[in-house]
């Protein structure tokens, strides 16, 4: 595998996990307000994908599902390094739960004929964690997830990993095309050069696919979506006496007093 | 067109039922989040007066005593899958033999504990039998006959009440340590049924070369937690004290676990454990709505931070605004006077 591997990663944008808040008036969630940014453990995805890439050789294509504004998380990552970006965006995907969310992602990963697919720990919007697992079961590809390490093997190909089993870890090697969720926090993303920065901010311009291009706009969007969000409701605060205590002797009190 | 999508992908759903409930195991050590999903599952069997099906995976898994005692604690039938390829576990053969089981006997209801194995392998049965998946799961209850799930969202700022009307199974992972164990009953009567294996080495794409289980310390169960954060620095000794003297248990947040102060195990919040202690002191914990979530159920929370401004003190009964390393040695002598060596906390 002289020329390398095809490396996809999926990177989403979400509403900025800082500005999320609940409105003190009203009770209710203020997200329309926030920003939008790129979920905070998909930097964790791009970094490993982009040191895989290092190793072996070959590109790296961000992906991203979304409407059109989620341009804006691809030139992010082609910021940081990834090589080219496909953003899919189409009408017909509103209302995807992670069924059809992970099969629009494996099409696209399978037509970008991927040797590797990374993806983030989980969401900070709806955090189902979901989606990786999701994109190796649509195309019967084997999977990764929690990924502290990676140890790619060109010559045998195959991806060993180091996984998280909590409590401990494994090392598992699988063979290519392979899905990788990455564990949060465990790489220290890099961030943009200048040069690549101005160049994913000025001139660089995503590929787009609508369902069709993938042939599946009879296969995604709310209507074949397993699941439904039937309501939701703000987390009420727990009440808490938020009592602070001036010395250590009134605190020992509180405790015994407790036990 | 979308309806005729929908007429094609959706299920049979008077075809289904039953409640089943995966009983994680590795090596014969069964994950204690599979007995809290029996005790809710009976509950949901009950009420829609189905049956409760356990499902064991492994090697030796037959002869193993983990069979009875799901029926033990609740279980109607269990099958049992035997087979050398699931163990250590992998995805593909394990998403691969419960799939050939949902298609093959269509439950209503199914629940997976939501540990990195669950959360692993769940995709593998829901996306080929286009099942809905819930993901960690907190809440689960049928009102009017339709099932609910509720999970938090936006990092534990929402609560989602997910409902899945045309498809089956309804499937769900489940947040380990919010539902109470069940006690087992060695009366309790049901069958033991082996199933035919349907996953060979050939069908599957990954090999374990080396797995090392480490501290798997049960911290859901104590009645005392004292957690610590990235204001430690490192130094958790006096947490350990503590923890002994209130026969207690160490906990810690996310940051902390990552700087490798502390066993993942012990990891409170959003992505670990759920704890509901009788008391639960966060030492140098800022309160981020991650960590929050896990510990929001505890009964009396006290916090020790420097930072007036720390969101931890609204989320705390009593706090006292001090550097912990000033806190900690005070605190201790004076509980050692109030309680004496070595008091056990009685619930
Ligand atoms: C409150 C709420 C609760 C929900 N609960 C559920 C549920 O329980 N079950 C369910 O099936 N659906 C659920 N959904 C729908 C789900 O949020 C969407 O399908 C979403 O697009 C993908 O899920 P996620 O954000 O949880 O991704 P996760 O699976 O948490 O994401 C993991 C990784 O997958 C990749 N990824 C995910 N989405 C994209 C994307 N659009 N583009 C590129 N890469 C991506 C990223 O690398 C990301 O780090 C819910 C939605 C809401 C609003
Ligand atoms: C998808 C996702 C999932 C997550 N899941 C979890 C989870 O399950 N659990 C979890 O805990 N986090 C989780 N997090 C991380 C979470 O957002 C916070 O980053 C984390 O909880 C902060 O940990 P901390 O309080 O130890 O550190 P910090 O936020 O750094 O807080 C340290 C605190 O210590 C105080 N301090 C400093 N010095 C002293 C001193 N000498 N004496 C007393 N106090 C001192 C500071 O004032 C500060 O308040 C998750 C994040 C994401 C994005």
């Amino acid at each position: 595998m002289s020329d390398g591997w095809n490396i996809v990663v999926c990177v989403k944008q979400v509403p900025d996990a800082a500005e999320v808040s609940i409105d003190p008036d009203t009770g209710t969630l203020n997200r329309a307000d926030a920003d939008a940014v790129m979920n905070a453990p998909d930097y964790n995805a791009v970094e490993a994908a982009l040191e895989v890439r290092d190793a072996v050789g070959g590109t790296v294509t961000a992906l991203t599902m979304g409407p059109p504004s989620a341009h804006e998380v691809l030139r992010a990552a082609v910021g940081m390094g990834a090589d080219d970006a496909v953003l899919l965006t189409d009408r017909a995907f509103g209302g995807s739960d992670t069924w059809p969310t992970s099969l629009a992602l494996a099409r696209a990963a399978d037509e970008l004929d991927a040797d590797v697919v990374f993806g983030g720990e989980e969401t900070t919007d709806s955090s189902t964690g979901q989606v990786p697992p999701g994109i190796a079961a649509h195309n019967d590809w084997a999977q990764l997830t929690y990924v502290e390490d990676l140890e790619p093997r060109p010559e045998e190909d195959r991806l060993v990993a180091k996984r998280d089993v909590e409590g401990g870890y494994e090392r598992v090697a699988a063979e290519l095309p392979v899905v990788v969720a990455m564990e949060f926090g465990e790489n220290e993303p890099r961030t943009a050069g200048l040069h690549r920065k101005i160049f994913a901010e000025t001139d660089f311009e995503p590929v787009e696919w609508a369902a069709s291009d993938l042939g599946i706009e009879d296969e995604v969007g709310l209507a074949v979506s397993p699941t439904q969000v039937g309501g939701m409701a703000t987390a009420e605060p727990v009440p808490r006496e938020q009592e602070t205590v001036d010395d250590v002797e009134k605190l020992a009190d509180r405790i015994a007093e407790v036990l | 067109m979308a309806a005729g999508a929908q007429a094609d992908t959706a299920a049979d759903v008077a075809a289904h039922s039953d409640v089943w409930v995966f009983v994680e195991q590795h090596d014969g050590e069964v994950a204690k989040v599979a007995w809290e999903l029996l005790g809710k599952g009976r509950d949901l069997a009950d009420q829609k007066d189905e049956d409760l099906v356990a499902l064991v995976m492994g090697e030796g898994v037959r002869e193993s005593g983990i069979p009875d005692e799901a029926i033990a604690r609740g279980a109607d039938r269990v099958l049992v899958a035997d087979d050398p390829i699931f163990e250590p576990y992998r995805a593909d053969p394990y998403g691969e033999q419960f799939r050939h089981l949902v298609e093959e006997r269509k439950p209503d209801i199914a629940m997976i504990g939501g540990t990195h194995t669950g959360r692993d392998f769940a995709g593998r049965v829901a996306v080929p039998t286009h099942a809905g998946l819930t993901a960690d799961t907190t809440e689960l209850e049928i009102t009017d006959e339709r099932y609910e799930m509720r999970r938090p969202a936006f990092g534990g700022d929402a609560l989602a009440t997910i409902i899945c009307p045309n498809h089956r199974p309804q499937m769900s992972t489940v947040r380990p340590g919010v539902f109470d164990t069940p006690d087992p009953d060695e009366s309790r009567e049901g069958e033991i049924e082996g199933v035919d294996v349907v996953v060979s080495e050939d069908d599957t794409r990954s090999e374990v070369l080396e797995r090392e289980v480490g501290d798997v310390a049960d911290i859901t169960d104590a009645e005392v937690v004292v957690a610590g954060g990235m204001g430690l620095e490192g130094d958790f000794d006096p947490l350990w004290e503590l923890a002994d003297l209130l026969g207690g248990e160490v906990a810690a947040t996310r940051e902390a676990v990552e700087e490798g102060w502390i066993e993942p195990a012990r990891q409170v919040g959003q992505t670990g454990k759920t704890v509901r202690p009788k008391l639960y002191i966060a030492v140098g914990i800022s309160g981020a709505i991650q960590h929050v979530e896990g510990m929001d159920d505890s009964e009396t929370v006290i916090a020790i931070n420097n930072d007036p401004n720390a969101p931890i003190f609204e989320n705390a009964d009593y706090g006292i605004v001090e550097d912990y390393a000033e806190v900690m040695p005070e605190l201790l002598e004076l509980l050692r006077e109030e309680l004496g060596e070595g008091q056990e906390v009685t619930a």
